[in-house]
């Protein structure tokens, strides 16, 4: 045999080696920070949170190293890390969500760090309140946003269309979106997507109605009535031919790229009012903005201004006051406020807005006026979705709105077993 | 000599500690070389396993400790989920049409290469690639755009004046999409029957000529029979990858499983459960019944196998 090594000097040497390499994961840094981001958007969101990091360690000396994913990736990858034990300091949250991460301590109460380290003189007072949970802050609003119709300019151009205003109906889809069809321009692109299966619309037309998707207590807000009338009213469009055919629609599988509007498919498309800047970027011809379409003429409060997303603390970071203070320098720095515009949405500070109006490009000015000027179309914001909120969107709304779609089902079926469903997940949640 | 070398050696309970040492001197080494596959086999493989199989007994969300649920996660499963039953048709259409089809194509590839032209290395590699390119995220995109309505394979139904639906959201035919790409990489398979035929007897075929039998007859009378144990060995090989098939269907329809739960996989469900909706204890029984059918499944082959698999050499 000639294994010379000796198995001592082996086996000292390898655990050596698994030593320092244990010791090499937490260096120990005295006064700088060393912080994780995470958050959800696409390239065009990260290039501007990369801008604010850079400044931000430029500034203070901490280091920010940010990851980004998709919405759909986003949520069982934060699920994940919190699980493990291994969150990053810095979380992007959602409305569906904050209420929930903060009753599990997965997410920290910032009230300590206000006035300190975080600086919130002059925030928008109904943003505070979107991010606070059993009176405590849990999440700092990066911007007001509503939800909005984008529209492609030109293709309505093109079919000799006039295009929507803040006062278009839903007999407008029809009888502009026959108007469309018939110009019959870039290979048969119709006026609108099919919207019958987009969970904001549905919550829109029920408030419209003085209903709710849901109620405070997390209950369904509606009845099989209205969910039958809500099919039937997309059949009657899907019949008529002025909406995306259902297997175009199915393309559409979340992604920016597989939208109906970026795919060329349909003119009109229901969004956000912070997106516009995001789908602008992917499609060639110029974007505008209007209100969801109204019941009748003259009716209004269904869109409200909701706080688009948070930035949150995790309960288990060990440099919770100086993430609170990179909150504070993200929506409050002039130079950050620049990078970012309205991406993220309205901000919430007013310095932050007087700074960022003045230098807006066309597609975030087209934003901030859209949000600004809601008028009759806005309401109350309505109270935090029950935690099933996201199941019945995915394993319902979108199979069942599929089926109707398809011609699967009919709305007079697919109303009561909606309802009855949906009824069933609360409660099996609860 | 052996023996007196024993009969003088010193007494047996001294001779423990050198028995120990000699274990330590001569196989240590052996084991150290095989300690990264052990942390890895109870680390990573047999740990999470025994975790699961305690979590499929709770209800456990992620964010706060499990609970104990007894066997609740067991009885919705069977009495009380549609989706569950969906996604369980969906996977066995997947497998009863995927496998066999891929393992014909398989064959008949091997036969064709297996007549000694020029070039085999090549066409071998070619065939196989669409198997190393395998279940990638690529792979599935690019599918994505053969199949859309204004894709590939409509562009050339065209020319025949056929106009073709979009195949991968037609909830008619996009498990069948599904299907046809499983079947697209038959590289493995392949090289594996290319194999076994190359073990055939060449005085077999010879002699048979010899009798006046056809090349069809041949080949079910003597190819097929000395085939069957690698057939047997695909067909299971195959079966286990198609109950695990997770990754063309979690791109293709964005991880929904749509268009109307067409593509709606028992992984991909089992998927939407634990990273969707975050119940970890009712996705762990899904992964521990599925291990199960796959399980039942492969032991009723092996029962089987002995009324038609031919181990004569």
């Amino acid at each position: 045999m000639t294994f010379r090594m000796d198995r001592r000097q082996f086996l000292m040497g390898t655990s050596a080696l698994m030593v320092t390499g244990v010791a090499g994961i937490s260096p120990a840094w005295a006064q700088a920070a060393n912080m994780r981001l995470i958050f959800w958007g696409g390239q065009s969101r990260a290039d501007r949170t990369y801008g604010v990091t850079d400044l931000f360690e430029a500034a203070t000396g901490n280091k920010i190293e940010g990851e980004f994913l998709a919405w759909n990736d986003y949520w069982p990858k934060l699920a994940t890390q919190t699980a493990g034990g291994n969150a990053p300091d810095i979380i992007q949250m959602d409305y569906r969500y904050i209420v929930e991460y903060a009753k599990r301590n997965a997410i920290a109460p910032l009230d300590e760090f206000v006035g300190g380290a975080l600086k919130l003189d002059g925030f928008d007072e109904d943003q505070l309140e979107g991010g606070k949970v059993d009176g405590k802050l849990y999440g700092i609003s990066l911007g007001a946003n509503s939800v909005a119709t984008l529209v492609n300019t030109v293709a309505f151009e093109e079919a000799g269309v006039e295009p929507p205003t803040n006062d278009w109906t839903l007999d407008d889809i029809m009888t502009k979106g026959e108007a469309f069809s018939k110009a019959n321009i870039r290979n048969g692109m119709k006026m609108m997507s099919d919207g019958s299966y987009t969970e904001p619309m549905l919550d829109n037309w029920l408030r419209q109605k003085g209903l709710a998707l849901y109620t405070a207590e997390g209950k369904l807000g509606f009845g099989a009535d209205e969910m039958t009338e809500w099919f039937n009213l997309w059949k009657t469009f899907r019949d008529a031919g002025v909406i995306v055919a259902p297997d175009a629609q199915a393309l559409d599988t979340g992604p920016l790229e597989t939208t109906m509007l970026v795919s060329g498919k349909s003119a009109l498309m229901p969004s956000n009012s912070n997106q516009l800047v995001g789908f602008q970027a992917l499609v060639p011809d110029k974007l505008d903005m209007v209100g969801y379409p109204r019941l009748a003429a003259g009716v209004g409060g269904g869109h409200y201004r909701k706080p688009s997303m948070f930035f949150s603390v995790a309960g288990s970071s060990a440099a919770k006051e100086k993430a609170a203070e990179f909150l504070s320098f993200f929506i409050s720095d002039p130079e950050s406020a620049k990078i970012l515009g309205v991406e993220r949405g309205i901000p919430c500070l007013p310095e932050t807005r007087d700074i960022v109006a003045p230098t807006l490009d066309e597609a975030n000015q087209i934003a901030l006026n859209f949000v600004a000027n809601l008028g009759d179309l806005l309401g109350p914001l309505p109270p935090p979705p029950p935690a099933a909120a996201g199941e019945i969107d995915l394993s319902l709304l979108r199979v069942i709105g599929q089926e109707v779609a398809f011609g699967a089902r009919t709305p007079e079926d697919a109303g009561p077993y909606f309802v009855a469903e949906a009824t069933a997940i609360l409660e099996r949640a609860s | 000599m052996t023996l007196q070398h024993v009969a003088t050696s010193a007494p047996a309970e001294a001779e423990k500690p050198s028995v120990w040492r000699r274990i330590w001197q001569q196989d240590a080494p052996g084991y150290l070389f095989l300690l990264p596959w052990f942390i890895g086999f109870f680390g990573l493989t047999l740990g999470p396993m025994i975790s699961s199989l305690y979590l499929s007994f709770t209800h456990f969300d992620l964010l706060t400790a499990p609970r104990w649920a007894g066997v609740d996660n067991y009885v919705r499963m069977f009495t009380n989920d549609p989706k569950f039953a969906a996604s369980m048709r969906v996977t066995m259409f997947f497998v009863v049409f995927s496998v066999p089809l891929k393992l014909a194509f398989a064959l008949g590839v091997a036969l064709l290469l297996n007549r000694g032209m020029k070039g085999l290395t090549l066409y071998r590699s070619l065939f196989y690639l669409p198997s190393l390119l395998g279940a990638s995220v690529a792979i599935a995109i690019l599918w994505r755009q053969i199949f859309a309505a204004d894709g590939l394979v409509n562009k050339f139904l065209s020319l025949f004046g056929i106009i073709g639906p979009s195949w991968i959201s037609n909830p008619n035919y996009s498990l069948w999409t599904l299907i046809v790409l499983s079947i697209w990489q038959f590289g493995s398979p392949m090289i594996i029957f290319l194999a076994g035929l190359r073990q055939i007897p060449q005085d077999m075929y010879e002699a048979a000529s010899l009798d006046g039998a056809s090349k069809w007859r041949q080949f079910w009378k003597i190819t097929l029979p000395l085939l069957t144990p690698v057939v047997f060995f695909n067909a299971i090989i195959q079966t286990i990858e198609a109950f695990k098939s997770f990754t063309p269907a979690f791109i293709i329809s964005g991880g929904t499983g749509n268009p109307i739960n067409s593509t709606l996989f028992y992984t991909l469900y089992l998927y939407q459960e634990a990273f969707g909706f975050f119940r970890m204890g009712y996705a762990s029984a899904l992964a521990w019944v599925l291990l199960a059918l796959v399980a039942i499944f492969t032991a009723f082959s092996f029962l089987t196998s002995k009324y038609w698999v031919h181990y004569d050499d």
